[in-house]
């Protein structure tokens, strides 16, 4: 049988980064579950929700965001040098254009957890304003939403670990390696983009209302 | 690709729509439930659970509408089971590697279970599993980087 013209030759989407997206897809639902019983909640008690909102430092949220949102461009700095097959940087430590997705990932990595350190601190600072886990409905949903994504972004810590090591573990950076750091990457700008939807609603919508 | 697109953006449309209609709905015909909530508050609240959950199963649609939109344009081609004048063995090319077997899910299953059974039931037991499944992802992401497969 002859192969139709032009369909040979065609690079077929990879079914590493297809999965990833259906999963990223349920996790749009889990955290859907999140943000409903924020607004669920919300709605119920608008008085307690002012006064407990406004013990929150959105300087210090807006920060800790900005660092998350500057990892997701780091990341996908790496994905770029994925894409070139260049694992290792070639030229010196402080030559960013010469970078490969080892240091790229390590940058990302260390302002994710910068940004999970953060997150403790202002959760540790909370408990000194008497906002815990247990002390009312705003705190529930507060510590719950934001630590399951925090948890999510510890993942992400992890993953970007596992895939620095994958790169290290083989002499010749290969297609293979570059679908891993680009599944990561998905992942990792998802993550990105649920915190941003967090942030507007814990941290904006007091300011608004 | 190009008929799963359609599929997909069809989708986040219905639900982009229900979510709207939903959310109007719940207000033209509050709830027992809403009611209450607006005699403490005094303002009566949308059903949100179903607002934001039919939202978002938009925005589930939308994201793999939009995911498979930017692969059909870097592809730069339909693929075989998009055209008519296709053949069935245009369709049979190398999707990548798989692996035959493996008991690294199988341990990691393990561990996670006995993670969340301690949560359950007593932390001690999260603590025994943590390091089960710790080892299991390892071996997991590992399994064809060491050994034979080492390169």
């Amino acid at each position: 049988m002859s192969p139709a013209p032009g369909s040979h030759g065609i690079s077929r989407p990879n079914p590493t980064q297809v999965g990833t997206i259906v999963w990223l897809g349920s996790e749009v639902m889990f955290f859907a579950g999140l943000f409903a019983v924020f607004f669920t909640l919300r709605a119920n008690s608008p008085q307690l929700w002012a006064e407990q909102s406004s013990k929150l430092d959105i300087t210090y949220a807006a920060i800790n965001t900005t660092i998350l949102v500057l990892s997701s461009v780091t990341a996908q700095m790496g994905v770029r040098a994925a894409e070139r097959l260049q694992g290792r940087r070639t030229g010196g430590l402080f030559n960013l254009a010469k970078w490969g997705t080892v240091e790229w990932f390590f940058l990302s990595f260390a302002m994710g957890a910068t940004f999970v350190v953060g997150q403790i601190y202002e959760y540790g600072n909370l408990v000194t304003e008497h906002i815990g886990f247990q002390s009312d409905s705003f705190g529930s949903v507060f510590y719950f939403a934001t630590g399951f994504h925090g948890l999510h972004v510890t993942g992400g810590l992890i993953a970007f670990l596992l895939v620095i090591g994958r790169i290290f573990a083989v002499k010749r950076f290969t297609h293979k390696e570059a679908v891993s750091a680009i599944a990561i990457s998905y992942y990792w700008h998802f993550v990105d983009v649920v915190w941003i939807a967090l942030f507007f609603a814990v941290y904006v919508l007091p300011l608004l209302s | 690709m190009r008929t799963n697109i359609w599929l997909f953006a069809i989708l986040s449309t219905f639900f982009g729509a229900s979510a709207a209609v939903y959310a109007g709905w719940s207000l033209i015909e509050p709830t027992g439930y809403q009611l209450s909530v607006a005699e403490l508050t005094g303002v009566v609240p949308p059903e949100w659970v179903g607002t934001v959950g039919i939202s978002l199963s938009s925005i589930l649609a939308l994201f793999i509408t939009f995911y498979l939109w930017r692969t059909q344009a870097s592809v730069g081609a339909d693929l075989p089971e998009d055209r008519t004048d296709a053949g069935i063995d245009d369709g049979d090319p190398e999707v990548g590697f798989f692996s035959p077997w493996s008991w690294w899910p199988l341990a990691l299953a393990f561990g996670l279970a006995l993670m969340f059974l301690g949560l359950a039931i007593g932390v001690w037991i999260t603590i025994i599993g943590a390091p089960i499944a710790a080892i299991s992802v390892v071996g997991w992401v590992y399994e064809y980087y060491r050994g034979n497969f080492a390169r």
